[in-house]
């Protein structure tokens, strides 16, 4: 694997000369400079982790951002973004590039005081791993990084069978930045390419989460941005956001919310693009779109949404949810205030994120129960409604949630349980899918060998290093709308057959 | 005009004209924006709301009251009213008023006419309790010389069904008044079921006199057509997720809910849901129960 593609970044390296003027010696020296730069803010990494991990995922969304900025100090953060190439070096691959023979830069001492540094790392990590691995439930989702060093030995034990792909998902398969290496990033904001390290490593997670992100990345890009010299701060603002975005969604696929809120900002780039303005005024007011943006759709919808469901929601009842949605938890932490009611949280395999909601129900005074996905129907007869998140609504009706949603709306409906799915109306989507293989996103295959919480190793582990069995983690599943009783959204309780007409009406709101 | 004034209004209108309680709130509020001496539209939007309050308290089933009402504030204060004095103001609502109400009086006549269609000959309708709506859809069928029958379901508590029953012989349509509890023995031998609403629900389900629920459900399990007959004024932004889940004003009129212990009192009105229901016919169109919704965004968005 790593031979072809050590091809790849070769071939860009050769566009790149010439396309910022500089030359080879020069490139070289800035490109090791910043070599050092990701090693340095992985210390931070384990530091801040605790907090980055902070289950809010507003908290996500600004606590990200200190640990951007501490990047863009290690970058040294550019005048002119666009000057200026930008390497990431995935943790995996960081021996890769040693091995690959990278050192044949210039400043070789400077490297190997790297190199020692990093094979210091190595084996102060295998031992954690060691003393980690024996314990039973050493790595939540809460403790990735502080533990990180384990996950990571998996994944060099594995490349290659991971990499295998099954048939009926070949389209799903993409090339990311996580399994090519190291590739130069060229006119990407720095904030970006945190951000993007961010996303692929599933630090910042959940369709809110993800989007929130990304428009706290936006302003720091408005802000920063300085106009090429002769041109149009609309246009070329558009065209770095572009880049930007490109390199977004080679770490991870969009988010339908994340798409939605993309073009929401362009339109409004264009239209200012016609005015007058003085190019600080314009960024004002782009910053304020964006600002708009969040408080309306995302903050003031959530707290309609869950006013609404509030109202439904009855003394002693029991109440039904599904792994982790930002939305859900502030729902239920909302009604608790005034309503006495139980949760049960129903877990499903691959990222475990019932277990984040669990605790915040929990921190929060919640009556829960916690159960896998297993016994979702011993649950059911005692559920008096089940609350879903989503991912995005479909044309359709449909709803595209986190993988197992749909199961759980099926047991629900065949129990006669009424199904809510809570989503901002800014998550619905103009595409139509009726069955979760044509479109999804695919998680690590790994996650369904192992069993995170387990002590020993899975025993297909051992086998897959010869005949490697096939595996898929789909993120996503579908639900067909006979499932679900009703949406909620922001202007009511809908059925999810009217989602075409909200996206209808939606423009001529704004 | 005060509560008691409001009151006599309301309960006058319909004793004396044969119109649905949503239609003599309609009237009632419209007499009170003419006689009412507020000054200001953010008033006059209160005095209304709060008269609204004071007839659903009535022994009248309060699902289409609220839900006309509503429409009406709606339809009346979308007219563009900026820049003008209140005089005039008021005089707009009042015509915007009398326009809303004249068209909810012509929608009766545009459901009889598409309803009629359903009916062929020789059809055999179920009907429950007594609705305004069907009544007028089989008497247009009727003149256009259609032969068909009809049963009627006694419909306890109030045995309204067999007022429904009188004025089917009056109109000379062939009728059979059935128990309540005979509603699984005759429906292997009809060909569909023809109800009317007090309200609409935004899942496109509806809210109507006990018993509709238990017929929707026959009528799904032996696989015949369910018709609802219902006025736009009757739709309103209400999602009930079950029997349980609706409001206790449409439920139980207010003497009975003085008393503490509800759970032993009969309810007046049943939920059914959207997927009982074949088809809605209304003023605005022959409607699947997901279009409800979609009316309802157009409206009130």
């Amino acid at each position: 694997m790593m031979k072809e593609n050590s091809t790849a970044p070769k071939n860009e390296k050769k566009e790149k000369v010439g396309a910022d003027g500089l030359t080879k010696k020069e490139r070289r020296a800035l490109k090791v400079a910043e070599k050092g730069a990701p090693d340095t803010p992985n210390v931070k990494d384990v530091k801040k982790q605790p907090a980055v991990q902070k289950p809010s995922n507003i908290s996500d969304a600004s606590v990200s951002k200190k640990e951007r900025r501490a990047l863009k100090v290690n970058q040294k953060a550019p005048n002119n973004i666009s000057a200026k190439p930008t390497e990431v070096t995935k943790e995996e691959s960081k021996e890769a590039d040693v091995n690959e023979g990278k050192s044949k830069a210039l400043l070789r001492a400077e490297r190997r005081e790297i190199q020692e540094k990093q094979r210091l790392a190595k084996l102060a990590a295998k031992e954690n791993s060691l003393k980690k691995d024996a314990e039973p439930s050493g790595d939540t989702k809460n403790k990735i990084k502080p533990v990180s060093r384990s996950p990571r030995k998996y994944k060099k034990e594995l490349p290659k069978e991971s990499q295998k792909k099954v048939r009926l998902f070949n389209h799903l398969y993409c090339e990311t930045l996580n399994n090519r290496g190291t590739c130069i990033i060229n006119n990407v904001h720095p904030t970006f390419i945190a951000l993007g390290e961010q996303y692929s490593s599933k630090t910042i997670i959940g369709s809110n989460a993800r989007c929130l992100a990304l428009l706290a990345a936006l302003k720091d890009l408005i802000r920063d941005f300085v106009t090429p010299p002769k041109q149009e701060l609309c246009r070329s603002l558009e065209s770095s956001l572009n880049e930007s975005v490109k390199h977004l969604q080679k770490c991870r696929k969009f988010a339908v919310s994340m798409n939605n809120a993309i073009r929401h900002f362009k339109v409004h780039l264009t239209q200012l693009n016609s005015t007058d303005l003085s190019d600080a005024d314009k960024k004002c007011k782009l910053q304020d779109v964006v600002d708009v943006y969040v408080s309306n759709e995302i903050f003031t919808a959530a707290t309609s949404i869950s006013d609404q469901v509030k109202a439904k929601i009855s003394n002693n009842d029991v109440i039904v949810t599904y792994g982790c949605s930002s939305l859900i938890k502030k729902i239920l932490i909302d009604s608790h205030q005034d309503k006495k009611f139980k949760v049960v949280v129903i877990e499903g395999r691959g990222l475990l994120e019932g277990r984040e909601m669990l605790r915040q129900l929990v921190n929060a005074g919640i009556d829960c129960s916690y159960c896998l996905i297993n016994s979702a129907t011993f649950v059911m007869n005692k559920a008096n409604k089940v609350l879903l998140g989503a991912h995005s609504l479909l044309a359709n009706g449909s709803v595209m949630a986190r993988n197992g949603s749909a199961q759980i709306a099926l047991i629900a409906h065949s129990h006669n349980k009424p199904v809510l799915v809570c989503c901002e109306t800014y998550k619905f989507c103009e595409r139509v899918q009726v069955d979760s293989i044509v479109y999804n996103e695919l998680g690590d295959p790994n996650k369904i060998l192992n069993i995170d919480t387990a002590e020993e190793e899975s025993p297909l582990r051992s086998v897959s290093s010869k005949t490697p069995p096939e595996s898929v983690n789909l993120m996503y599943d579908v639900t067909p709308p006979d499932f679900v009783t009703a949406v909620v959204t922001e202007l009511g309780f809908l059925p999810c057959t009217s989602v075409p007409v909200v996206l209808r009406i939606k423009p001529v709101k704004e | 005009m005060d509560e008691a004034e409001i009151r006599a209004t309301f309960s006058k209108i319909i004793k004396t004209e044969d119109v649905s309680p949503g239609i003599a709130a309609i009237k009632t509020l419209m007499q009170m924006v003419k006689v009412s001496d507020v000054t200001t539209l953010q008033e006059l939007r209160k005095t209304m709301t709060i008269a609204t309050d004071y007839m659903r308290d009535m022994d009248y089933p309060a699902a289409s009251i609220s839900s006309s009402s509503e429409l009406l504030l709606r339809f009346i204060s979308l007219a563009s009213l900026d820049g003008v004095a209140f005089s005039e103001c008021k005089r707009i609502m009042i015509d915007r008023g009398q326009m809303f109400l004249k068209k909810l009086l012509d929608g009766r006549g545009k459901i009889a006419k598409s309803a009629s269609k359903f009916i062929l000959d020789g059809s055999r309708i179920l009907t429950h309790s007594r609705s305004r709506g069907v009544l007028y859809a089989l008497k247009e069928a009727m003149g256009q010389d259609k032969k068909f029958e009809v049963f009627v379901t006694h419909s306890a508590p109030d045995n309204s069904g067999e007022l429904m029953k009188k004025e089917l012989d009056k109109a000379g349509i062939p009728s059979t008044l059935i128990l309540d509890s005979a509603i699984g023995y005759i429906m292997e031998t009809i060909d569909f079921v023809m109800v009317g609403a007090e309200g609409v629900a935004e899942s496109g389900g509806i809210v109507n006199k006990i018993g509709t629920f238990t017929i929707a459900m026959c009528a799904k399990e032996m696989k015949k057509p369910f018709y609802v007959m219902a006025e736009s004024f009757k739709f309103s932004r209400l999602f009930p997720l079950g029997q349980s889940d609706l409001p206790l004003d449409y439920k139980y009129t207010s003497s009975v809910r003085k008393n503490m212990i509800l759970d032993k009192e009969d309810p007046l009105v049943d939920y059914t849901p959207p997927n009982y229901i074949t088809l809605l016919i209304t003023d605005i169109g022959i409607l699947t129960p997901s279009g409800v919704s979609d009316e309802l965004i157009k409206l009130y968005i």
